[in-house]
């Protein structure tokens, strides 16, 4: 069966298998995959502009996996939509770079800049090095053909010389390593469940054994015990390919058992970015704190809880300063007026766009901003 | 307030060993073969003026079903629905009257109101087949709004669906189930399309609905911390059957039932980093009528008997039942040995 795994799977899979469990600490020797530096994307242009994604700045390392959380309208989506070049007018990329690396049959590393490639140069690139995974697997897969013609069409393109017999092989080989039968290329989508469907989006993503895999809510339409399920398969997969994943989701919590680490957008920008652990322990800014108390727990006395009050900005009329002041409850008077923007606010790396860790405001860290991460070595003086 | 009082402990709609059987042809080779499968098999609950039910269960566990037997959309293979004690004919159709008693709120927000409408229209419509006087609608609609916490001006009203956030559209939806003024609010997985931010608002708005006004509400969901965090009572439903029945936090605190815990387990819980991860669960069969527990392919502690023979709901303890056969024998013994087992502690007898 090892004959059927294509390239550079030998030398990235065990890699892959010690890079989920490693800290972030050694990031800075590891290669990266994906590169995005101030990253804008508009909605419409002229005075009904929109900025659906503002200055977003994102590394990703090889095997590793990123986590993008923000709810409905924080621009998370339309950042993978416009990075991977899937955007429809009128989204319009108005600024930044995303620069993938592209890692050859012959092991060479070059760079693109998925922004300025051309139309050839993205089929180059695209199921080859980065695939898609979309929330709805029943509009994502073509209602009216069999499962089988899926991997069909992407193996046709990208793999010219397979045989018919080959890519039937490949097929099914795809489909076992998600957990279903064979058989199921004959189906339509609509003979299976939500799951069974998600899987074989995942399956398709795969075919090409890509560097980078994006999930935009890959789990949210399924219910728990099927998201678990899928999680458990996805680690699997990674353990064994060793590709990397950008995974979107509003599902902070899940987040954290799945991510190496964790951007969280609101309204367009990034407002905080860290380990995964060291968010969940430590969470920074208000928003963070707000979203990981909006999920009632499994233990411990039944409280109520207000979850973040408010609803997120308008868009097309943003607030002057902070976008989250006005749901804030540790907003200043400088929050209304200056944007913060991101910046490192410790030495493990993580960082956040908020003047309450701004020492010029001269404001104190509320207490439940300061905690201190169990593992995280020296949080920030003073706290 | 004594008014009050007394409806509080009202059963407003009680549900007796309700059944629904799909029936649907397998194709086969040269004749095709009639499978049944059994949707819902023998639920009884009762929603009382004043509580939440939960009802919490995967995809296909029949819960909706359940639901839409109970607002009288999907109608019952067999069993009997009482409203406020009065019997429903098996047979009669759903008129008025029960509509404005019970009201179903879904789960697609976006799906749910009609999007070439204003929200205005959306209200209105339901109070103007109730019978309200056409001068008075306006008036009722902006009044229902502030009941569920949205701006009640005409601007609001004015507004089309698409205009609206998932959040608040899901308001509007349990606004216009409101307009009727029903006693049962049938609530089918209501934040499950909503974002982790507000999902919390509109859970507080149905616990407050539930206090303030007395209503009778069903939550339907497959996120078992929301139950925990909502309801009096709570029920999971395993491929049409009630395996598990408490009140409380004692299901979510102490589950008797493997399937129960599988649940439990599958929820991602950062707090717990040593947590158990999800027991396997890859094993699934459809819920066809076989000899025995129907969780039992899928189980991880099943026995030889439970291949064979269906368990009954054992009581556990006072009010708590689960339909697994670990229960059938030392009631309190058994309530602890699967839980302490799992966390690797000894077993006490």
């Amino acid at each position: 069966m090892s004959a059927t795994i294509p390239r550079e799977v030998q030398s990235t899979a065990a890699e892959g298998g010690r890079a989920s469990t490693g800290p972030v600490r050694d990031g800075a020797i590891r290669e990266s995959v994906l590169e995005i530096n101030h990253f804008s994307v508009d909605y419409g242009a002229g005075e009904n502009m929109v900025r659906a994604v503002s200055d977003v700045t994102l590394r990703l390392e090889r095997s590793r996996v990123l986590g993008i959380a923000g709810e409905s309208g924080s621009g998370k989506s339309t950042l993978v939509y416009a990075m991977t070049r899937l955007l429809r007018s009128p989204g319009l990329i108005s600024g930044g770079e995303v620069i993938l690396h592209v890692t050859d049959e012959g092991g060479a590393v070059t760079p693109v800049n998925l922004v300025t490639a051309t139309e050839s140069e993205l089929r180059r690139v695209r199921w080859s090095h980065v695939s898609i995974v979309l929330q709805s697997a029943l509009s994502a897969l073509n209602p009216v053909l069999r499962i089988g013609r899926e991997f069909d069409e992407v193996l046709k393109t990208h793999r010219p010389n397979l045989t018919k017999a080959q890519r039937r092989a490949r097929a099914e080989e795809l489909l076992r390593m998600v957990g279903l039968s064979g058989d199921r290329l004959e189906r339509f989508p609509h003979e299976l469940s939500g799951g069974q469907r998600q899987r074989v989006m995942i399956a398709v993503a795969l075919a090409l054994d890509p560097e980078l895999v994006v999930m935009d809510e890959p789990t949210t339409a399924l219910d728990v015990v099927t998201q678990r399920e899928i999680i458990g398969e996805l680690s699997t997969l990674r353990a064994q390919f060793g590709f990397a994943m950008i995974f979107i989701t509003h599902d902070l919590s899940l987040l954290v058992e799945l991510a190496d680490e964790i951007a969280v957008m609101y309204a367009g920008s990034i407002v905080e970015r860290a380990g995964a652990r060291e968010l969940y322990e430590s969470p920074r800014h208000p928003y963070t704190l707000g979203l990981l108390n909006s999920f009632p727990p499994l233990h411990g006395e039944r409280r109520e809880l207000t979850g973040i009050p408010g609803t997120p900005p308008d868009l097309a009329d943003p607030p002057t300063g902070c976008s989250f002041a006005p749901r804030c409850a540790f907003a200043m008077e400088r929050c209304v007026l200056e944007k913060p923007t991101l910046v490192e606010v410790d030495d493990t790396g993580r960082s956040v766009a908020c003047w309450l860790f701004d020492d010029a405001s001269g404001s104190r860290v509320p207490v439940e901003l300061s905690r201190v991460a169990p593992r995280a070595e020296a949080p920030k003086g003073g706290s | 307030m004594s008014e009050t009082r007394v409806e509080r402990d009202v059963v407003q709609l009680s549900a007796k060993h309700l059944s629904r059987d799909f029936t649907s042809r397998v194709p086969g080779r040269f004749v095709s073969a009639r499978q049944v499968t059994h949707a819902v098999d023998d639920v009884s609950l009762d929603l009382v003026a004043g509580r939440v039910v939960a009802v919490v269960g995967e995809s296909g566990s029949g819960k909706s079903v359940l639901a839409r037997m109970l607002a009288r959309i999907v109608r019952p293979t067999s069993g009997a629905l009482a409203l406020r004690g009065t019997p429903i004919p098996a047979r009669a159709k759903r008129d008025l009257a029960y509509a404005s008693m019970v009201q179903l709120v879904l789960q697609d927000p976006f799906a749910s109101v009609n999007p070439v409408h204003r929200i205005r229209h959306s209200l209105e419509r339901p109070l103007l087949i109730h019978g309200a006087e056409r001068t008075q609608v306006g008036e009722l609609a902006s009044a229902v709004l502030k009941r569920v916490s949205l701006d009640s001006s005409d601007r609001f009203l004015d507004r089309y669906p698409h205009e609206l956030s998932g959040g608040q559209l899901q308001r509007v939806s349990i606004a216009r189930a409101l307009c009727v003024k029903p006693k049962v609010l049938l609530a089918d997985e209501p934040i499950s399309m909503l974002d982790v931010s507000v999902r919390l608002g509109i859970l507080n708005l149905l616990k407050g609905l539930c206090d303030d006004e007395n209503l009778a509400v069903l939550y339907i969901t497959h996120d078992i911390a929301s139950a925990r965090y909502l309801a009096d009572e709570t029920i999971v439903m395993y491929a049409g059957q009630v395996v598990e029945q408490s009140h409380g936090t004692a299901l979510v605190d102490a589950p008797t039932h493997p399937y129960t815990q599988l649940l439990i387990a599958s929820v991602p819980d950062p707090s717990d980093p040593t947590a158990v991860s999800a027991r396997d669960a890859s094993l699934r069969i459809p819920a066809s009528a076989s000899a025995g527990c129907r969780f039992a392919p899928r189980c991880p502690d099943a026995m030889a008997r439970c291949a064979s023979e269906s368990p009954p709901a054992f009581e556990v303890r006072p009010g708590h039942f689960s339909r697994c056969w670990l229960n059938e024998n030392d009631r309190v013994a058994t309530l602890v040995a699967p839980l302490t087992r799992r966390k690797g502690e000894p077993t006490t007898t």
